[in-house]
């Protein structure tokens, strides 16, 4: 489960998405969000699918890359799926029994929230966690969200941390495999067992991770500290971010596309 | 004052970590207790001392990274007290720590190497310059659009100091950098380190557990308890007979070279000490001289265990981890008798780990098999159903165990898995009690939490909660690595209690000189394919270790000097094989000088 985890993961590679400026992406990553959670019929869904796909190949993401992004989830999206099923009782009656009806609205209810999850998640992924390093990231949060310094807001500082927590993430997988390995060299079943077993067995994996992100944080902030980290004031950039025509090109454009979409959608309701 | 522009000054520093509790009346702990220390600019020093001694915090003193409770650090004439100097002293020292990964801030190379700058507010097109000059320097340039997180730990700690370089240092501090690294990677960063001290000029300060990298030095400072315990040249320090008093040992050749004056009565002065070939010399006077005497003792070689006896078989055993296309071990065959000590030896990422996770199926196998042999008739790690079979057997020992405790004390730690199989409350005990006398733990270490222990019995506690189960099989995955000399002694003692009393063991390992002291045979890997099997005296061989492109443990190459020079001497002499245990090898060759006529003459 955990060998695969790319929640959070850069893919490095060359490509106009990997290139554009991290600030430009966030936004389209708003729009898209909100463009997700409002459409419904499904023509506006298959063609928001294709934007999201000439997305996938703006940013060279191969198959193999986007199913691992989207595989944690899938265990998720179907039970969204069955939920809404087994819960929406209006529309024509498909199947009853006992106290289970199964109606078409709820199927196609059903499948839309489903479908919304993983667009959310490939979203995500291709504008902003697999073609964005961390780093990049944080600076364009720390950008965008700089007015919010006039109310006191420590803007650079919860940017920062929110690079390293993604940072760690790799680490913090790789302990956890280790920790798993060590206990269940010593007898933990972590598959079979009642589900508060289950449980169980997870509470002691999770203390010996504590206890390590505990003491990795507190190394890495004696190296940063060494290496005169002092917040955000007076820091420069190797890379600065730089607004360039192509990256407002790009945004109007994708930006148009999900207004376009969202316009289709309620007219066609 | 002139002299001090070039010294970094530390005056009667005291420190602590604890807060200091009026109300308890307890007198804090120092970690550092009314230091002085000087350091010459440019210089190349070696702060040495056991775990807990306070040697890391010196360092951390010097790069104000802890402020001293009382005290003065003055670094090349500019107070560290002095609040408008803070930053321009934190500037120009740099350190690298021991966990590579601990210390990276940055996803991809060229953003972690700018980190340092960027915080100084250097601006562009001389922080490009920078950072790139770093990743030339250090030899990853290429890589720099690259995933921090794809290195390897020798390349992770070489970006470490290209982030120190491009802060432009005066003194670079090493804090146990060579700590987490295997042997190659180990001489590679030393080099590029001190490569860089003289194109840079750096004043070098490092802290390490590895006596022959203390030899690199001008100077070592030992610590202990806080204070200065001794100070001087290698030569003058590696004489004192003090050393085990602080948890630390002479690099081996001197254990070596001190074995034979003791035999032939003789005393090395620091002179004989200063480089190999006066080393030799005097040696080869020693054992020269009249009045030799035959070695009291004869080395008793231990008895080898039964080739025929297997207790586990590993046969044609593949694997491949998903989403990579090489193998991480490839057709590994081999045979482990019952109650030897089988090491195996290899480069980080040549498949030791994968290999020794099949032998407990953590990873079942996939192409191939592991059988172990019991009483009770064969276990395949393949079959599902024997599995926890196969772990009440096999004890699975990985590297830094400490780092896996969790229970609120050590006792239940250790119960964890008698737990799992379901064992009685008394015959628990009985176990328990076993094991902890196994590695030496006591009553009130048991019922302490498991955090409040010492590096050292940390280690242990987490041994011990694997030997609970007393299995047959022991495998080990590098036992000793970040303890003290002294720390080292004792694990191996430990290993050693363990085979005496019938278990087999399997030591993982990267370092060929205890790989070879404490092993009865030596299983090579490369690239995931057993290169060699032998017994250390078989393959460490001059010839046969050239052909496996291994290096010899450190006492054979400087005894093969040694050897060379005394075959001159005496045309007839025979040695009785290698040694790699000091003071067997020291016995071998003053007996083999005495049965070829020397002391007679």
């Amino acid at each position: 489960m955990l060998d695969n985890v790319s929640l959070g993961r850069y893919y490095p590679a060359h490509s106009f998405l990997h290139d554009t400026d991290p600030r430009v992406k966030t936004i389209l990553y708003a729009v898209y969000l909100v463009a997700i959670f409002i459409i419904k019929e499904p023509v506006t869904i298959a063609v928001l699918a294709g934007v999201i796909i000439l997305q996938l190949i703006m940013a060279k993401i191969t198959p193999g890359i986007l199913w691992s992004t989207v595989k944690p989830i899938i265990p998720l999206a179907l039970f969204i799926f069955a939920i809404n099923v087994f819960t929406i009782r209006q529309g024509d009656v498909l199947f009853s029994w006992k106290i289970i009806t199964i109606t078409g609205y709820g199927i196609s209810r059903a499948a839309i929230m489903a479908i919304r999850l993983i667009f959310l998640i490939v979203s995500t992924s291709v504008l902003l966690t697999l073609t964005t390093t961390p780093l990049k990231m944080s600076d364009a949060l720390e950008k965008l969200f700089s007015p919010l310094q006039v109310i006191k807001v420590p803007v650079h500082e919860m940017a920062m941390m929110m690079s390293i927590a993604l940072r760690f993430i790799p680490t913090l997988a790789s302990e956890t495999r280790k920790i798993m390995k060590a206990q269940q060299s010593r007898g933990a079943d972590y598959d079979t067992g009642s589900f508060i077993n289950k449980i169980k067995g997870y509470i002691t994996v999770l203390i010996p991770l504590f206890v390590s992100s505990f003491r990795r944080a507190d190394e890495l902030a004696v190296a940063m500290d060494a290496r005169c980290y002092r917040g955000g004031k007076g820091r420069t950039k190797l890379n600065p971010l730089k607004l360039t025509a192509k990256d407002v090109l790009c945004g109007i454009l994708f930006t148009l596309l999900a207004v376009l979409v969202v316009v289709i959608d309620l007219t066609l309701r | 004052m002139p002299e001090d522009q070039n010294r970094i000054e530390v005056k009667d520093v005291s420190f602590s970590y604890d807060v200091s509790d009026e109300t308890s009346g307890k007198a804090p702990r120092l970690a550092l207790d009314g230091i002085s220390v000087s350091i010459e600019k440019g210089s190349y020093t070696a702060i040495l001392g056991s775990n807990g001694s306070g040697k890391s915090t010196l360092a951390k003193i010097i790069d104000i990274l802890e402020v001293p409770d009382s005290g003065k650090v003055v670094i090349f004439g500019k107070d560290s007290s002095n609040d408008d100097l803070f930053w321009e002293i934190r500037e120009h020292c740099c350190c690298v720590f021991q966990n590579p990964d601990n210390q990276i801030v940055g996803t991809m190379i060229e953003e972690d190497v700018a980190f340092g700058p960027e915080n100084l507010g250097i601006p562009n097109p001389e922080l490009r310059q920078r950072v790139d000059q770093a990743l030339k320097d250090v030899g990853l340039y290429e890589f720099r659009h690259k995933e921090t997180m794809a290195l390897s730990g020798g390349q992770k700690q070489k970006l470490a100091i290209a982030g120190a370089l491009a802060m432009k240092p005066d003194i670079l501090i090493l804090d146990e950098a060579t700590a987490m690294l295997d042997p190659t990677s180990r001489d590679d960063f030393l080099t590029l380190v001190e490569k860089m001290r003289v194109e840079k000029g750096l004043t070098l300060i490092t802290i390490t557990h590895d006596m022959t990298e203390a030899l690199r030095c001008d100077k070592l400072i030992i610590v202990n308890k806080g204070k200065v315990a001794l100070e001087g040249t290698p030569e003058e320090i590696f004489l004192s007979e003090d050393l085990w008093k602080y948890g630390l040992k002479r690099p081996v050749k001197f254990n070596f070279a001190f074995e034979i004056a003791k035999l032939t009565g003789s005393t090395l002065t620091k002179e004989d000490l200063k480089s190999n070939e006066t080393l030799v010399a005097s040696l080869v006077k020693m054992l020269t001289k009249p009045g030799l005497k035959e070695p009291g003792n004869v080395i008793v070689d231990r008895k080898k265990p039964d080739e025929t006896d297997i207790i586990m078989s590993v046969k044609g055993l593949s694997y491949t981890y998903g989403g990579s296309d090489t193998k991480a071990i490839d057709d590994i065959n081999l045979d482990i008798r019952r109650g030897e000590v089988l090491g195996i030896v290899g480069e980080s990422g040549c498949g030791k780990t994968t290999l020794i996770s099949h032998m407990n199926a953590i990873i079942r196998p996939v192409e191939g098999d592991v059988i172990i042999h019991t009483k009770d008739g064969d276990l395949s790690c393949s079959n599902k159903k024997d599995t926890m079979k196969i772990r009440q057997n096999v004890g699975l020992v990985f590297q830094y165990p400490e780092y896996q405790l969790f229970e609120e004390t050590v006792y239940k730690d250790i119960a964890y898995g008698l737990k799992k199989m379901n064992v009685g409350a008394e015959e628990q005990k009985t176990m328990i009690m076993e094991a902890a006398e196994k590695v030496g733990l006591t009553e009130r270490e048991l019922n302490a939490s498991p955090f409040e222990l010492s590096g050292g019995q940390k280690r242990r506690a987490a041994m011990a909660g694997v030997l609970v189960m007393r299995p047959g099989i022991l495998v080990l995955d590098e036992p000793a690595s970040g303890l003290d000399p002294k720390g080292r002694q004792e694990m191996f003692a430990i290993i050693k209690s363990l085979r005496d009393s019938g278990t087999t063991i399997i030591l993982v390992s990267h370092n060929m000189d205890e790989a070879a002291v404490n092993c009865d045979r030596i299983c090579l890997i490369d690239n995931g394919k057993i290169k060699a099997v032998g017994t250390p005296a078989e393959l460490f061989v001059k010839k046969r270790a050239d052909e496996l492109k291994v290096q010899l443990p450190r006492i054979t190459r400087f005894s093969a000097v040694l050897r060379t020079e005394l075959e001159e001497i005496y045309p007839d002499i025979e040695f009785a094989g290698n040694y790699f245990n000091p003071e067997k090898e020291a016995k071998a060759i003053v007996a083999a000088v005495c049965k070829a006529g020397g002391g007679n003459a």
